[in-house]
This record gives structure tokens, C-alpha cells and sequence, in this order.
């Protein structure tokens, strides 16, 4: 991952004088400050590439959800209890289409930025807690591991992209802090169920966020929202 | 009073009986809500299905909170999603958010709950179908023609700000088929279909999904005739190639049944049978002689004029147990044996010969009169009677060898049969015949010899009668007819008489291979019997007739002087089953079919095989 947002960056270059030549209509962006034409084009690469990584983030937590759902607490109404527990609910999101619509486009970079940041600790720990548990799932396991990459690789390029969207201003890394570590760990079954319960549930719903996200993004700063 | 208590029992019956209607009512059953769906992820509905209404209006009231809130709500619309619905507008959808709706059910009795329902808008979206189905055949030049499939996203459906990222997917069919050809679109709301069959009306249908949601229903069916595609021209050049090929598997099938032996054969050669060394009876059949002889390293045969020396040949058959033949040998004679000693060893395929030790004490050690004792194996003659001048001709076709001993009818024993050896039989060189048979003819001639004379020591017939064989060899290259010609010996028990023997001596053999036999004049023959005086000898050239079987009557050409003889022998010849067999055979021949003549070079034979036929 790193190397290839790498060559990305270095394929600026490369693409400047092509660039030139080619780009004629696309959508008028004013947040390339430099005003450089390869701005765009590079812009609409890393929204493609983080358009995808969210949207496999996200099928691959909605799969995981419903596995573990199905195997371990099916019908036993651990969703009556997974009300209002998501450590990222402190973050003020968009709660619908037109809340989304109207906060700016950077802000809501930044939302998708906080949001992600505040997963990478959980996604680590789930993984060696899914490890550690008796009858080890190897799909949940193998999902739970691989949503951990990309997530780390969707932050590296929402990174780079606000570097480009918005260069110069680093804001403050504001994230949600999980402190659900404990209760993963615990030796009460039942509690340590609805803890995983609950942590999957949340990564669901997060996910969908983020993609969500990045879709109205992308179709706002990439096709002026003409998608 | 009495009014008073009437009055009181009825109120009391009556208030009784409204008791127990009143008991019938029960509150209502519990509602389920069982479906919530979003169509663009900006409102949604919730259904629910209501238990039983215990026999009373009942009201249903949907309630509601959110997650995170404790604030509850009703539904804020129960009427555009219909009956038993709940529509929840924009206003009042949260994205990403649980909410929590719950059912009362009442009535007077009373009322129920339903389950609560844990709702997230995220999960529950399913759009309706796209809209504005259109297709369109297009003819792009020097391509060929397709299906242009067009439509656009559902109305509610807010595409272009991403909120919701569409995919498609369209399937059409031939009006009359069963099965959907279905083809996954993507995100665009266009589709090109290449195969298609012209002249059909398709039917094509599309439907459409949410990147994170339910497919929806499929749209409603759109139809259009694809266009005739072939010109009367393509039509023409198909009809014509199909004729055409028809013509030429009809052209192959023919020649494959008219040569189909030939190249089977060629393909899968027919596997040999076990032949003789040397002798091919396919040439046999055919009559090629000559073919068949030089496969031995035999000569040319018939013999040619410079043979006559080789076919001065005679046996000297005398009645007398004591006389000896004397086989004559012929001088040119050149192949194997005319002794005993003189077989070739290395030619003796299939030709047994005196040699052998039984056959020899059989043979050489009786004096009878032996036909078959024969040395020479060019002809085997029997000497006939006085009369006996019997000339046969060599019909130089298949070789058989039958023989007949006519006495042996008049003694009313069996007539034996010389053996009839086969043409596969006589694997010997031309002219030389099989030494074993005739050895083996000439035992059994004998037997019947010493019982004819035991039978009737009166007579001298024993030595006299003797079947001649004639060894026919193909000789000439002469196809057809397998005939075979006799040399006679039919002389039957009437020509036994006590004159001395006399001897036919083969004169010459004819170029067409007719055998000319001489009377032999004096006692010891001529032996050379180089071309005597034709006028002193007389041509016996012609078949009067066959009598008993295989036995030919031959009969001097210019006269018919013997055969009065012949017949008045017939007629003195006593009486017997067998004779009058013969006789009857004789009649039956003497209207000889007259198909079975044969003219050849001036000369008139008999086909024997027709006799044969008819004989048997």
C-alpha cells in the first residue's frame, strides 16, 4: 500500500506534461491550490482507489457481522442492548443525505478521517482477540485481518487526498478513543459475546459511514455531482 | 305480582343472554410487524400485520423511538403506505440510526403489543425498478446489426449526488422461449446485445440494486421485433450449397456401394486361406490351366505337337490274373516318375505314388487287369473292347476323376465310385496325375475285381472293364465352363466277352486338346504312335452317350458302326437293377439336352456337367 500511493505521487511528474495536453473539460475544482492540471487527475485516481477500499471495508464487515451473528448470538436479542454503544457516536456525522449535502466537503474529509482513525485500534485488537477465541472462525478471522489492512490503506490515501484537497492546514488528529478492550477480554461468555456483538456491529455501521462518505465526495468533487 | 316476577325472569334472561355476548369479545390479538422497507435511503415504511381482532373495531397505533433519543414517537403517516402501514418521511428518517417500533393493537376489551422491531434504514434499502425501458435496433455500417437497450434509474432514486451508487441488470428472451438470457449491466444505464435472431420479437426486462441493499423488482416487460436480417441473396447462396452438397454425398454414397468390395478389399485385404504350395484353385475355378500348371513349373498343357511322343502312352489290360501291365513310358516324358523309383522327391506335393509301401504291394503285385495301375500319368486309358475304340477328347478343363466299374452293376453289387478327388485334390504337375489315387482307385478296382471273379469266374470281365479315368488337366487358358470330359470306360458287363483286349492307344493329342485314339492294330502296340495315318485310325471324337454315371460313351465321328455295336452290347447285357438304372440314365442321356452339346472345331462333345446335373 505504501508503495503504491508512492508511485502515485511520483507518477505526478510523468502525467504533468501528458496532462497538459489532455485534460480539457473536467469539473472546474478549486481545490487544487496550486492550479496544477495533474491535480485532477491524480484527485480522481485516489478518489476511485478510496471509493473501492470503502466499499470492500464495508462488504467485508457486513459478511463478518452476519457470520458471527448467525454462529454465536442468533435470537438471543443482543441487539436490544447494542443500542447507542459505538464509541464513534461522539463524532457529530451527517446523520442523513441532505445533513451530508450541506456540510463541506472538507469537514466531511475530516469526519471521514477522524472515523477511520478512531477504528485502527480497534480493528488491531479484534484481530488478536478473534485469534485467541476457543474454535478459532477462520472466516471471521480471515475478514477481521483483512479489514485491518485496508483500513490502514484507505487512511494513507484519505490522507493524501486531503493533502491535495486541503494542503498546508493539518488539523488536529481528532479521533474517538475505544476502550472496549476489557470487555473482549472478559471470562464471562455471555459478556465477552456481546462485546464482539457489539464491536462488529459498530465496524458495520462505521463502514457504511465512510463509504458513504466518500461516494457523495467523490461524486461532488470529482463530477460536480453529476455522477 | 305474577306480571312483576314474568317481567323479572324475562329482564333477567335477557340480561343473562347479553352476559354471554358480551363474553364472545376478546381484546385483539398481538400485530407483527413484518416488513420495513426504504426505496431511496431517505424515508421508509413499516408493515405490520394485525392479529385477531377479538370481534371488535380495533385501533392501531405505531410508536416509535430512536437510538439515542427517549423521546417516542407515532407514526407520522399511516395512510400512503397503505393499510396496516407506516410511512416515515424524510423529515422523520435517520440514516445510520436503530429505531425502535412497536404496534398497539385495541379494542374495548383491550389491548396487545407487537415485538418490538429493531429498524436501521441502512440495511432495509430496496429501490423500485428503472423506468423508461427503450430499445432500439441499430445497423451500424460494416458491422453487423444489435440490440440498444436504454433506461434510467428509478425516480426516487438520488444517483447523482452518490447518495446511492445503482447496479444493473437487464434479461431478455424470444417471445417464445423459457429462458431468460440474463446480462449484468454494472453502474451504466445502457447495454449493446450483439446475438441476437433475427426475425424474432424479444422480450427485455431490467431491474436494479443498491451498492448495499436489495435487488428490486423487475421492471415491466418491453418488447420489439428484431428485422429480418437475410436478403434473398444469402438465401439463394445457401439453398444452392446445400444442392450442391447433397449432390456430392449422394455422388459418394454411390460410388462407395458400386466399389465398396473393391475398396474394402483394398483397405482390408481378404486373409488367405491355406493353400497348397503352388496350387491356387481360384485359378482352378477359372479354368486357367495353364496358369495353374506353370504355378508348378509344369509345361504348357494341352501338349502341343511336339508332346506326341509324350502321350504314346497304353496300358495293356489283360484278363489274366497273371499278366502284368506294362505301362509304356513315354520317352520325353519328363517329370516325375514314370517308375515308381522316378518320382521326384522334391515335386511330390499332394501326388502320392507307388512308391508308397502300401499302395505298392497293393498295385504292382496284382497282375489284374488294373485299369488304374498307372504309370503314365497322362491319360489313363482302359482298354476297351474290340469296339472299344474309343477316342476321347481331352477337354482341358477341371480335373476330376471318376471312374465306374460297369461290371460291378451286373454282379448286383455296388458300383463303387472311383473317388472323386476334388480339383483341389490334384496338386500335381501337369500332365501327371495324382499317383495316389489312382493307386488307391486301382486297389479298390481290384477288390472289385477279385469279386467280380469270384462272382462270376465265367467271365472274363474282370480285366476288362476297367474305368478310365480321365484326369482332365487344366490345360488351356480358356476361361468358362468347368466342364470335364470323360474318358470312357463304361463298358459293362454286356462287353465282357472272350475276345482278347484290345488296346486304344492314344494317337495324338489335337492342338484344341482333343485326344485322338487309335485301335491299336497289333499286339504290341505302337508305341511311338507318332502321327500315324489319320485314315487308318479311327477318330473317336464323339459322345454318343453317358452311361451309369460318369461314364461317356465315345463314339467314332464318321460312323455310327460302333455305336450300333455299343447299343447292341447295351441290349445283351443281362438284366439288373442296376443296368436297367443304367439303361434309364442311357434313355434320359440319349435325349441328351441338346445345350449340352458343345461344337468345337468340328467335333461334337457332350458337357459332362450337364449330365451331371441332370444325374444328380
Amino acid at each position: 500500500p505504501l508503495k503504491t500511493w508512492s508511485h502515485q505521487a511520483g507518477s505526478l511528474l510523468l502525467l504533468l506534461v501528458s496532462n497538459l495536453l489532455l485534460c480539457k473539460s473536467t469539473a472546474s475544482l478549486p481545490i487544487c491550490p496550486s492550479g496544477a492540471v495533474n491535480c485532477q487527475v491524480s484527485l480522481r485516481d485516489l478518489f476511485d482507489r478510496a471509493v473501492i477500499l470503502s466499499h470492500h471495508i464495508h462488504k467485508l464487515s457486513s459478511e463478518m457481522f452476519n457470520e458471527f451473528d448467525k454462529r454465536y448470538t442468533q435470537g438471543r436479542g443482543f441487539i436490544t442492548k447494542a443500542i447507542n454503544s459505538c464509541h464513534t457516536s461522539s463524532l457529530s456525522t451527517p446523520e442523513d443525505k441532505e445533513q451530508a449535502q450541506q456540510i463541506h466537503h472538507e469537514d466531511l474529509l475530516n469526519m471521514v478521517l477522524r472515523v477511520l482513525r478512531s477504528w485502527n485500534d480497534p480493528l488491531y485488537h479484534l484481530v488478536t482477540e478473534v485469534r485467541g477465541m476457543q474454535e478459532a472462525p477462520d472466516a471471521i478471522l480471515s475478514k477481521a485481518i483483512e479489514i485491518e489492512e485496508q483500513n490502514r490503506r484507505l487512511l494513507e490515501g484519505m490522507e493524501k487526498i486531503v493533502g491535495q484537497v486541503h494542503p498546508g492546514i493539518k488539523e488536529n488528529e481528532i479521533y474517538s478513543v475505544w476502550s472496549g478492550l476489557p470487555s473482549l477480554q472478559m471470562a464471562d461468555e455471555d459478556a465477552r459475546l456481546f462485546a464482539f456483538y457489539n464491536l462488529l456491529h459498530c465496524l458495520r455501521r462505521d463502514s457504511h459511514k465512510i463509504d458513504n462518505y466518500l461516494k457523495l465526495l467523490k461524486c461532488r468533487i470529482i463530477y460536480d455531482s453529476n455522477c | 305480582m305474577k306480571e312483576n316476577v314474568a317481567s323479572m325472569i324475562v329482564f333477567l334472561l335477557l340480561l343473562f343472554l347479553n352476559i354471554r355476548l358480551l363474553k364472545g369479545q376478546s381484546p385483539p390479538g398481538k400485530p407483527f410487524i413484518f416488513k420495513c422497507r426504504s426505496p431511496e435511503k431517505e424515508t421508509f415504511t413499516c408493515w405490520w400485520r394485525p392479529g385477531a381482532d377479538g370481534g371488535l373495531p380495533t385501533n392501531y397505533t405505531l410508536t416509535y423511538h430512536k437510538e439515542g433519543e427517549t423521546i417516542t414517537h407515532e407514526c407520522p403517516d399511516y395512510k400512503t403506505g397503505g393499510p396496516n402501514s407506516c410511512y416515515f418521511s424524510k423529515k422523520h428518517t435517520s440514516i445510520w440510526t436503530i429505531y425502535i417500533i412497536t404496534v398497539n393493537a385495541t379494542n374495548q376489551m383491550g389491548s396487545s403489543v407487537s415485538d418490538p422491531r429493531y429498524v436501521d434504514v441502512t440495511y432495509i434499502v430496496e429501490p423500485d425498478p428503472p423506468v423508461n425501458l427503450t430499445l432500439e435496433v441499430k445497423h451500424p455500417e460494416d458491422r453487423k446489426p444489435y440490440l440498444w437497450v436504454k433506461w434510467l434509474p428509478p425516480t426516487l432514486v438520488d444517483v447523482r449526488s452518490g447518495w446511492l451508487t445503482l447496479q444493473y441488470e437487464i434479461r431478455l428472451k424470444p417471445e417464445k422461449a423459457a429462458e431468460w438470457e440474463t446480462h449484468f449491466a454494472g453502474q451504466q444505464t445502457q447495454f449493446k446485445i450483439l446475438s441476437l435472431y433475427p426475425g424474432q420479437k424479444y422480450l427485455v426486462q431490467v431491474r436494479c440494486k443498491p451498492d448495499h441493499g436489495f435487488w428490486s423488482v423487475w421492471s415491466p416487460e418491453s418488447s420489439i421485433q428484431i428485422p429480418n436480417d437475410f436478403t434473398m441473396k444469402d438465401i439463394t447462396v445457401w439453398i444452392f450449397v446445400a444442392v450442391l452438397s447433397t449432390i456430392i454425398c449422394l455422388i459418394m454414397v454411390w460410388a462407395v456401394a458400386l466399389k465398396g468390395y473393391s475398396m474394402v478389399t483394398c483397405i482390408f485385404p481378404p486373409v488367405p486361406g491355406p493353400k497348397i504350395k503352388g496350387f491356387d484353385t481360384h485359378l482352378l475355378e477359372k479354368g486357367k490351366s495353364e496358369e495353374l500348371l506353370s504355378a508348378f513349373g509344369c509345361q504348357d498343357f494341352p501338349p502341343t505337337a511336339d508332346c506326341e511322343d509324350l502321350l504314346v502312352e497304353f496300358l495293356e489290360v489283360d484278363d489274366s490274373e497273371d499278366q502284368q501291365l506294362m505301362p509304356a513310358h513315354s520317352k520325353e516324358h519328363s517329370g516325375p516318375g514314370m517308375k515308381p523309383t522316378d518320382l521326384d522327391p522334391d515335386n511330390d506335393s499332394g501326388r502320392g505314388s507307388c512308391d508308397s509301401p502300401s499302395l505298392l504291394s497293393e498295385k504292382c503285385e496284382e497282375p489284374q487287369a488294373n485299369p488304374s495301375t498307372f504309370h503314365t500319368p497322362e491319360v489313363i486309358e482302359q482298354p476297351e473292347k474290340p469296339k472299344a475304340n474309343v477316342t476321347h477328347t481331352w477337354d482341358p478343363q477341371t480335373i476330376s476323376l471318376v471312374g465306374k466299374m460297369p461290371y460291378l452293376s451286373v454282379n448286383g453289387s455296388k458300383s463303387s465310385t472311383w473317388p472323386l478327388l476334388q480339383p483341389g485334390q490334384h496338386n500335381t504337375n501337369s500332365p501327371y496325375h495324382n499317383i495316389a489315387d489312382m493307386c488307391k482307385l486301382a486297389t479298390s478296382l481290384d477288390k472289385i475285381d477279385k469279386d467280380a471273379l469270384q462272382s462270376s469266374k465265367t467271365t472274363e470281365a474282370a480285366g476288362e472293364e476297367k474305368a478310365t479315368k480321365q484326369r482332365e488337366v487344366e490345360s488351356s487358358h480358356s476361361k468358362a465352363e468347368q466342364d470335364t470330359g470323360w474318358l470312357l470306360p463304361k463298358e459293362k458287363p454286356p462287353f465282357i466277352s472272350p475276345k482278347p483286349l484290345d488296346y486304344v492307344e492314344i494317337h495324338k493329342v489335337n492342338k484344341d486338346g482333343a485326344l485322338s485314339l487309335l485301335l491299336k492294330q497289333k499286339e504290341n502296340g505302337d508305341q511311338t504312335g507318332k502321327a500315324g495315318t489319320p485314315e487308318t485310325s479311327k477318330e473317336y471324337a464323339k459322345v454318343s452317350r453317358v452311361m451309369d454315371n460318369n461314364i461317356l460313351v465315345l463314339v467314332q465321328d464318321p460312323g455310327a458302326q460302333n455305336v450300333a455295336l455299343f447299343e447292341e452290347s447295351t441290349k445283351e447285357a443281362p438284366p439288373s437293377p442296376s443296368q436297367n438304372q443304367a439303361e434309364k440314365d442311357l434313355s434320359s442321356f440319349s435325349t441328351a439336352p441338346s445345350d449340352c452339346r458343345l461344337q468345337q472345331g468340328g467335333l461334337d462333345y457332350l458337357d459332362p456337367a450337364c449330365f451331371m446335373h441332370s444325374l444328380h
